[in-house]
């Protein structure tokens, strides 16, 4: 730690007003605050009752994604190492492009976009891909909104979406069979299609034709699927660990489970062979990723409390609709995506609701 | 039982899979300028849902009761233009005596979609759908509602974004036409559900 402290000391002079590098000052600051989180203490009043920061925010998603990141480690292989690191390279080219042309900081939103978005990928997808996902949801998905904690759209699905309609084909026909003998077929497992790599569909899409998973399977995740959504128990762990920290709202959770459940619940009742069961609904496919890590993203859901039940009942609703009914085999991307585009309304409903409500109660008073 | 769940089909479809502002960018003018703010897109949203819904229907009578018996389906653009004109100032002068606060929250946007595109639009896919006289309406209706869904949205969407720092020059409608096609994004996960 010393070393790099010495560094970062011995080049300051560079970046600072006058230096060489003065443009470059994001790139420093970011170094700076990676390896010695930048502290200020308070000397007089008033003191921050808990100085919750975005860095510890987006440390705790982190921390919470890791249970899924390790089994998606475990069932597709290394290769998921490689499309993360593609992944944070490509989106963080641009996101340092716009810190310095803005002059601003770089701050700690795409640890957790960067994170994300490899997680939500077909395991066997090409890496230009994932590259040039990740550039476009970063670029039109946050960027150009005003950047960190400006965006209107979750940019992981913006990039997810655009690659989904840009190149169907090999969005919805690169699915590799979990299983953890990946490791010990290196370098081989590397490459997009490894030879002896194989394909095995979806549980929606087996569902689609009447064959359904085991429920233990979807559980721990011995499922074809995006990486990270393989293990619906490591998502769980990762859900308590965002509720019991207060990251995530539980609203938002408890309306999409709960919304979910009983459409499902009553649809199957009727069309049993077009709609699945609840229990099969909640466990497959992206809905537990989406529904705990994206619907759950303070910055992109509605502020209110309300229009947080509101906003995961119609994300629930949503799935089950575009799940069972629509041409697409699964609904949670499109389904929040959808949720994005109403939640500034959703707010602005609740809001007036309770000015008007103010004001009745004034009146009577 | 039939034509009801036919009806109701045409309704979400217009409102959902076929959204006319979304999936047929019809009605772009209106909805780039005057969706800064919901209260005013309430009004616009509301003046096009009643209107859609009745020039439509007008239209679907004025041409197979007056333009087909006599040979003009060829006028039909025209025709529509002036009926839906014609429509919109009479209703705006209906309003104006009748009540005063629909005046108010309706009138002024009445003259401003007599040269909304997605109004016509509406007219002539009926036509090419060979619709009913009710689906007509129905149909009209729903294309209204769905119109204004996408602009209280994107209302709601950009009073959030007053103090975002977006780059110069994608400023006003360039930004809107990017989300336009983002929403546009996520309206295509409905595509499939219902046919029409």
């Amino acid at each position: 730690m010393k070393l790099i402290k010495n560094i970062l000391h011995s080049v300051r002079p560079l970046f600072e007003e006058g230096g060489k590098l003065r443009a470059m000052l994001p790139v420093y600051q970011a170094a700076d605050n990676f390896f010695f989180s930048h502290v200020e203490e308070t000397t007089c009043a008033p003191y921050g009752r808990d100085p919750i920061d975005i860095k510890r925010y987006m440390t705790l998603v982190i921390v919470a994604l890791m249970p899924a990141f390790l089994a998606s480690l475990y069932f597709f292989g290394p290769r998921v190492l490689l499309l993360m690191l593609v992944s944070y390279v490509a989106g963080g080219l641009i996101e340092v492009l716009f810190a310095i042309v803005r002059k601003e900081e770089i701050n700690e939103g795409f640890l957790v976009t960067g994170f994300i978005f490899p997680l939500i990928l077909p395991p066997g997808i090409p890496l230009w891909m994932v590259a040039l996902g990740s550039i476009f949801g970063v670029l039109v998905g946050k960027e150009i909104f005003g950047g960190t904690g400006r965006n209107l759209f979750n940019a992981a699905l913006v990039g997810r979406c655009f690659l989904a309609f840009a190149y169907p084909a090999r969005m919805t026909a690169t699915w590799i069979a979990p299983g953890p003998e990946k490791w010990l077929q290196l370098p081989g497992s590397l490459a997009a299609s490894a030879p002896d790599a194989v394909t095995l569909a979806t549980p929606l899409g087996l569902a689609k034709s009447g064959v359904m998973t085991a429920p233990l399977d979807l559980l721990v995740g011995n499922i074809s699927g995006c990486v990270g959504e393989t293990s619906a128990l490591a998502i769980l762990i990762g859900g308590v660990i965002l509720l019991l920290t207060g990251v995530a709202n539980w609203r938002t959770m408890a309306g999409g489970m709960a919304s979910m459940t009983l459409l499902a619940w009553v649809l199957n009742l009727i069309w049993p062979a077009q709609v699945a069961p609840p229990g099969f609904q909640l466990l497959a496919g992206g809905w537990m990723f989406g529904i705990v890590f994206m619907a759950t993203d303070p910055v992109t859901g509605p502020a209110t409390l309300s229009a947080k039940w509101a906003y995961g009942i119609l994300i629930g609703t949503l799935t089950v609709l575009i799940r069972s009914y629509s041409g697409f085999v699964e609904g949670t991307m499109f389904a929040i995506l959808f949720g994005n585009i109403c939640a500034p309304l959703m707010d602005e409903v609740v809001i007036r609701l309770r000015i008007r409500r103010c004001a009745a109660e004034r009146a009577c008073s | 039982m039939e034509a009801f769940t036919g009806l109701t089909a045409i309704f979400f479809a217009a409102i959902f899979t076929n959204n006319i502002l979304l999936t047929n960018y019809l009605g772009m003018c209106s909805f780039l300028g005057v969706s800064r703010e919901v209260k005013t897109s309430i009004g616009l949203g509301a003046a096009v849902v009643f209107t859609m819904a009745f020039t439509s229907a007008l239209n679907w009578l004025v041409y197979y009761y007056v333009l087909i018996p006599m040979h003009l389906g060829h006028f039909r653009f025209i025709v529509f233009i002036i009926v839906i004109a014609a429509f919109v100032q009479v209703v705006e002068m209906i309003i104006e005596r009748v009540s005063e606060p629909l005046y108010n929250a309706l009138g002024i946007f009445l003259p401003l979609i007599t040269v909304n595109c997605a109004i016509l639009g509406v007219c002539l896919f009926m036509l090419i759908r060979d619709y009913t006289f009710a689906e007509s309406f129905i149909y009209g209706f729903g294309s209204g509602i769905g119109w204004m869904l996408a602009i209280l949205a994107m209302a709601g969407i950009r009073q959030n974004m007053k103090r975002s720092k977006v780059p110069k020059g994608l400023e006003g409608p360039g930004i809107t036409l990017i989300i336009a096609g983002i929403m546009a994004l996520a309206f295509m996960g409905f595509s499939g559900m219902i046919n029409i």
